[in-house]
């Protein structure tokens, strides 16, 4: 496939090198007497081709060092450099030693002989006296000769030419391949690899050499979200198929791939193979799931806002009227104590609203919280709980570090994880509260591990996703759903991150929840409005 | 809390665009001593600053037309001495309020009474020795 769908005759007229067929070749006649190189001109005429005179050997070399002669038409015996000489010269010089050489000459039996010895190369003679019919014919062939070689000249350099484009095409088109970072491969019709670029090899973790042969779906493990029967018809109709993949990498991970399919077939229509590209969606798809998660949150989040706002106007008022009812002469002592129960709920109403439906923030700017004094304060609060329930409690603090931010949001996280893991030991248990220094591997900066640890009734392992969501609750009527959501929804916020395991043990679950604050995170971000952020 | 062992109540200017809230923190402040005078928006508080002083404004802060925080920039011109107290259902204290005091409605109406009276403790409204006539400023459009 030529990149221009030029002939090479084509080409070569566009170049102005010379051609093969309709050009006229230069014939060289030498000889000492210029009446000869007349009659030979006459002779030689009718030919149309240049004809160009010598009077002697010297001057014959002048001209053939000028010109491209193809025929050099030359006496025996002259002065000076004779025929023969002017022959020896001739082929001892790479350029003409292809060059024709006729002699003429008087038939000398010594003649014969030498002339026989020029085996390589063009050579003839004609005898005197010249007939001229016999000398035209004899030129004709050589020029023609000489045109055909020129021509076939040509036509091997433009194939050499052809060749050497078609290389760099194809070592251009393969360093494309290798470029894209698409992993591209070729398969045959048994499902064998048999071509694996630099992409494939990037995104799948497998090298080229390792794969090429083998089943390529049964390696990758890929799951086809349609029957393979559908995409294989599909293939056969249109050639084409696209769709996207889940398929597995060296490692073991499970990718989703964008992959576009393509059937080659040979001339008479039968498939060959099939070609594949396919692009990593993964993290695309992440992004946009966590995206959606993200503007659910956020909606969510001003809705919380709203409602929170609609609802404190009223109950404000009732907590004043209940205040106000309190200690009313007009009320009896089991009135009194109705009045005090409303009020004691309603401050529990109060509590919820206020602590779950909206982040409370009491400084404006953010500053040095100790985490062991929060989480302190956290299980003073909760030490009546902890008490009652017979949990036995054990802190394990190992840094005095302070972080960047708002006690108040702090302290709700450590409030929601220790009140969880209180309620999950209704029958007793063990609570371990730690906090440790923590150094990211990757950054070198420094932050806090809080782990709060129960051995209570443990996370399903079908509850597990659904923890850190909104409105997901495993107490009932008890809790919001609110808490782990809020809680990571403001960790998010410190650029922290916070995780959970259950581990599994002979007398039962131990669940941990850790959570990670660095020790320093812009006021900007810390400021940032959208409090419920969603995952990022 | 207990009544304010001033011979002279303090006046409180209360504010609210909602009849039932305004009537009922009206009465909670009545009951801790203080004189009340309930406003149903802030034009109309301002008209009343117009006429009269009074020791303390406490506002909502959203309502329709005027804010609480545009009567607590208009207070402050008018009569800087006045402290401004904004109690609000929503949670979060909003950015660049000129308010002395941020308060939440949830917090109830014993906080309430507690935090008026540091304030106006702080602002030297209330002599706990028991001054006769507290120096009150007048206040009055251009007295400043």
């Amino acid at each position: 496939m030529s990149t221009n769908g030029q002939n090479p005759i084509e080409k070569q007229k566009q170049r102005g090198e010379p051609m093969g067929t309709d050009q006229k070749v230069n014939i060289l006649l030498v000889d000492d007497q210029p009446a000869k190189l007349l009659s030979y001109e006459a002779i030689l005429g009718e030919l149309g081709e240049n004809l160009i005179k010598a009077a002697s050997g010297t001057e014959a070399l002048e001209h053939l060092l000028k010109n491209n002669i193809a025929v050099v038409l030359t006496d025996v015996s002259m002065p000076g450099i004779d025929g023969f000489q002017l022959a020896d010269m001739m082929r001892q010089h790479p350029r003409f030693q292809k060059t024709a050489i006729l002699f003429i000459s008087a038939i000398h039996l010594s003649d014969v002989d030498r002339i026989k010895g020029y085996e390589r190369g063009a050579v003839d003679y004609i005898s005197v006296p010249v007939v001229p019919e016999v000398l035209r014919a004899k030129v004709s062939v050589f020029a023609e000769l000489h045109r055909k070689r020129l021509e076939l000249e040509h036509l091997n350099r433009e194939l050499e030419q052809r060749v050497a484009d078609r290389t760099e095409e194809l070592r251009e088109r393969a360093d494309l391949l290798d470029l894209a970072s698409e992993a591209i491969m070729v398969r045959d019709m048994d499902g064998r690899l048999r071509f694996w670029n630099s992409g494939a090899e990037a995104l799948y973790g497998w090298k080229r050499e390792e794969i090429v042969g083998r089943n390529i779906h049964e390696v990758l493990a890929t799951k086809f979200p349609v029957p393979f029967g559908k995409i294989e018809l599909s293939l056969r109709e249109t050639g084409r198929w696209e769709g996207n993949l889940m398929q597995r990498t060296r490692d073991g991970q499970e990718i989703t791939v964008a992959c576009r399919k393509a059937l080659k077939t040979d001339k008479a229509g039968s498939p060959l193979a099939i070609l594949e590209i396919s692009r990593d969606m993964t993290a695309t798809l992440r992004a946009e799931q966590g995206l959606r998660n993200a503007e659910k949150l956020a909606a969510m989040g001003r809705v919380a806002g709203i409602i929170a706002h609609e609802i404190n106007n009223p109950l404000e008022a009732i907590l004043n009227i209940f205040h106000l009812l309190r200690g009313h002469i007009s009320l009896d002592a089991e009135a009194q104590e109705y009045s005090q129960m409303a009020e004691q709920e309603l401050l529990r109403v109060a509590h919820i609203v206020k602590h779950t439906l909206s982040f409370y923030r009491e400084a404006q700017q953010p500053v040095a919280v100790s985490v062991s004094e929060a989480l302190d304060n956290v299980i003073e609060l909760q030490f009546r709980n902890i008490q009652l329930q017979g949990v036995s409690l054990e802190k394990r603090y190992r840094t005095e570090a302070t972080v960047q931010g708002f006690p108040g949001e702090l302290r709700q996280v450590f409030m929601n994880l220790i009140g969880n893991a209180i309620q999950a030991m209704p029958k007793g248990g063990r609570l371990r509260v730690s906090a440790r220094e923590h150094v990211d591997s990757r950054t070198g900066n420094k932050g806090v591990t809080v782990s709060v640890c129960d051995t209570g009734y443990g996370v399903k392992p079908e509850h597990a996703k659904q923890l850190f969501e909104p409105f997901f609750t495993t107490k009932s009527t008890k809790g919001t759903g609110l808490g782990l959501w809020i809680s990571k929804g403001i960790i998010q916020k410190y650029d922290g991150s916070i995780q959970f395991r259950t581990f599994h043990h002979p007398n039962g679950p131990t669940t941990c929840f850790r959570v990670l604050i660095p020790g320093q995170v812009s006021a900007e971000r810390l400021n940032a409005h959208i409090a419920y952020s969603a995952s990022r | 809390m207990e009544a304010i062992p001033d011979e002279r109540k303090l006046v409180i200017l209360c504010v609210d665009d909602e009849q039932i809230a305004l009537l009922v923190r009206q009465r909670v402040l009545e009951k801790a001593g203080y004189e009340v005078i309930p406003a149903n928006s802030v034009d109309q508080a301002l008209e009343i600053l117009a006429a009269r002083s009074v020791d303390l404004i406490l506002t909502d802060l959203l309502m329709p037309g005027k804010t609480g925080d545009e009567l607590a920039n208009e207070a402050k011109v008018r009569c800087p001495e006045t402290p401004v107290v904004v109690i609000s259902g929503v949670n979060e204290k909003p950015e660049g309020l000129s308010a002395r005091l941020f308060l939440n409605k949830l917090e109830g109406p014993a906080y309430l009474c507690e935090k008026l009276r540091e304030v106006l403790l702080e602002s030297e409204k209330l002599h706990l020795s028991g001054r006769q006539n507290p120096t009150v400023s007048a206040c009055v459009p251009g007295t400043h």
